[in-house]
């Protein structure tokens, strides 16, 4: 008697969890297809990235999922990119390319935030809601229009502007720097959208109260800047620049799109040298290799964030 | 449908408070200029808020200018152009709506003959349909228009599937990650985060064995494999965000409806989706626009009879130049309802992307 009664209490102790648990059930379809279609091909990645894969390999033989007749190499791919001065120019481009355009994003977004909350404009909100509407253009249209604007010919939006205020033309996107340069401009107003919202919506929770303090308190506008408005939006800035590091360093379209990482493969960043590597060049194994290494600084950066900069802190206090 | 009048309730309010705006600035600016006559408002001031009202629309105007430009190269014909050529002018010499044609082609409903069989007998009705022909493209001088329309529906093939595949998997997992207690839950969220702040690029790192998997079981070019891979991509971002909204909702509000014997399906559909009806607008909005939009992979799986809008716009680029007019043209007709979307949807937008629920 007293044995079912003790079975009862530790069944009684059980299902709290059990039942508890079914709702997991509603999580794994979301997970499965993320995982299907995300895990599994990085996995898959892995496999070719030991592999001599080409398309003419690849695809020779039957088989679902096989590595067809390619055959396994080691790690011969890895040592052909690490040993290629390209790999490691494009590493360096990228890292620079995150650097200056995070810079530039913050600092536009920041600015344009401040100017269109500022108490003394007329019709903010207004001017807030026309300003997001890049956001709704197709990223591929945008920065075709880009390319056109920083167009190496003499009537480019670009070079009119130089000529009006008195220099000579460049040629944008056939000069190093200068692409670099174009890159930068465009993935800016790309992302200033982005960054305005998310400034915006901090500035709207600093309490009025802390800046009529200060006033009163005889602080300029820069002094109150400094001491007020910034330490109030550091932490939704600090989340957006992460994001927006990680949008960055991952940046396809614009060097695609300008002049495929040109001239001379010397913009190439990562993610651009990875897919012509693979596609361009039919190196599939080097381009898997390639991508690997990215998503591997990728991964790392990311973690380190979530980590150190308490990103995911909702997640754990939940 | 209480939900769709909400939203067009809302729609209607925010164009009143488009159009209102300027007749309210102006009322404003009366009233401040009749303040400062009357030297309620000093001169510093008044000069102050105009200078600062000034400088914002300008600033606006300035990072909306290469739109501005665009939508003028569009309409500005077979001469169109983002290169000022002949020197600045705010507004083409000869405005058209030729490249805009020549997207949309010739929007004819063919005639339709219809009979009909008169039982018991060899007779037949036929009916004959007129046609109805509401853009004849020859007429504005446009022999070969572009394959706008065999785009709009590839893309449509393949968002319309990507919504309903990634909402499916998205509003369940949302409210569970923010009502229900399990295991693995943190480690579902922290991975979500995680992979929150690495979207596209990871796609176009995996694409190569992405592209060699559909090859090799056949499904390249296949726009609903297409979708379903987009709605894998679209599930960690969104589930995230509209868990953040769910969480806003006051668990007092469900355990009312438990008082009152809902059982818990009812609580869901009753009281939770109701209640997040902002969240999942921005969800459906993000989740659509990821197949509307998407450009590399969609270039990459599909072959030109399959080409989505954003491929199909890509390819009209020659590379030594560009059809600017048509061009513009296509972009703005495939972008102008989503800006629209944008432009009414803001506020739900930018209440999800502020994410007031990320430090929990």
């Amino acid at each position: 008697m007293s044995t079912t009664s003790r079975i009862a209490d530790r069944a009684a102790a059980i299902p709290a969890i059990e039942r508890e648990d079914v709702a997991l059930l509603l999580v794994l379809p979301g997970l499965f297809i993320f995982a299907a279609f995300m895990f599994f091909p990085m996995l898959y990645l892995l496999g070719i990235s030991f592999t001599n894969a080409r398309p003419s390999n690849l695809f020779a033989g039957g088989g679902l999922l096989t590595f067809g007749e390619a055959t396994f190499v080691g790690l011969q791919n890895y040592a052909a990119v690490l040993s290629d001065g390209k790999f490691w120019n494009s590493l360096g481009t990228t890292w620079l390319f995150v650097a200056t355009s995070l810079v530039l994003k913050i600092g536009l977004g920041l600015g344009v935030a401040l100017v269109v909350t500022n108490q003394r404009v007329r019709g903010a909100r207004f001017l807030r809601s026309l300003l997001i509407v890049p956001m709704g253009l197709p990223a591929i249209f945008t920065i075709t229009i880009w390319r056109g604007i920083f167009s190496s010919a003499q009537f480019g939006l670009a070079n009119q502007l130089l000529s009006w205020l008195g220099a000579g033309t460049v040629a944008w996107l056939n000069e190093r720097w200068a692409a670099f340069f174009a890159y930068n401009v465009t993935e800016m107003w790309l992302a200033y959208p982005f960054m305005v919202i998310i400034t915006v919506s901090a500035l709207q929770d600093v309490p009025k109260e802390l800046h009529e303090a200060a006033m009163v308190d005889g602080a300029g506008y820069f002094a109150r800047f400094f001491h007020v408005t910034l330490p109030s939006v550091k932490r939704p800035v600090l989340f957006a620049s992460i994001l927006t590091a990680a949008a960055s360093f991952q940046q396809f379209l614009i060097p695609y799109a300008f002049n495929e990482g040109g001239p001379a493969r010397l913009n190439e960043l990562i993610i651009v040298y990875g897919y012509r590597e693979a596609f361009q060049f039919s190196q599939y194994g080097q381009g898997a290799a390639i991508m690997l290494v990215a998503v591997a600084f990728i991964g790392a950066f990311m973690w380190l964030n979530v980590k150190k900069g308490r990103l995911a802190d909702g997640v754990d206090d939940a | 449908m209480s939900l769709v009048s909400l939203v067009a309730e809302k729609i209607a309010d925010d164009v009143r408070n488009v159009a209102n705006t300027p007749r309210e600035l102006a009322v404003e600016a009366r009233y401040a200029v009749k303040a400062y006559r009357r030297g309620e408002l000093s001169a510093l001031q008044l000069g102050r808020t105009a200078g600062a009202t000034a400088f914002a629309v300008l600033l606006v105007a300035l990072l909306l200018f290469p739109i501005y430009w665009i939508a003028m190269s569009a309409i500005s014909g077979t001469g169109g152009s983002v290169y000022a050529a002949g020197g600045f002018s705010f507004f083409p010499e000869n405005p058209s709506v030729q490249p805009f044609v020549w997207v949309l082609g010739d929007l004819i409903v063919p005639p339709l003959a219809i009979s009909l069989n008169v039982p018991f007998s060899e007779l037949a009705i036929v009916f004959n349909t007129p046609e109805i022909v509401f853009l004849d493209a020859s007429d504005h001088g446009v022999d070969n228009p572009s394959d706008f329309k065999q785009y709009f529906l590839n893309s449509v093939i393949v968002s319309v599937p990507t919504l309903i595949l990634a909402m499916c998997v998205i509003v369940p997992a949302a409210y569970a990650l923010s009502r229900r207690e399990f295991i693995m839950r943190r480690k579902v969220l922290f991975g979500y985060v995680l992979f929150t702040q690495v979207g596209g690029g990871l796609g176009i790192a995996s694409l190569i064995a992405l592209y060699a998997m559909f090859v090799q079981v056949g499904l390249n070019n296949n726009r609903l494999a297409l979708a379903a891979y987009y709605a894998a991509t679209a599930v960690p971002f969104n589930t995230w965000l509209l868990k953040t909204y769910m969480d806003g909702i006051p668990v007092s509000y469900e355990e009312a409806a438990l008082v009152d014997g809902a059982p818990p399906w009812r609580v869901v559909t009753e009281v939770i989706l109701p209640l997040s009806a902002a969240g999942l607008a921005t969800v459906t909005i993000f989740t659509f626009l990821t197949g509307w939009m998407e450009f590399v992979v969609a270039q990459t799986m599909l072959s030109a009879d399959k080409f989505t809008l954003p491929v199909g716009l890509f390819a009209l680029i020659d590379e030594y130049s560009i059809p600017w007019a048509r061009f513009s043209a296509f972009a703005l007709t495939f972008a102008s309802p989503v800006m629209l979307v944008y432009l009414f949807a803001q506020r739900y937008i930018e209440g999800g992307l502020s994410f007031s629920g990320m430090e929990g």
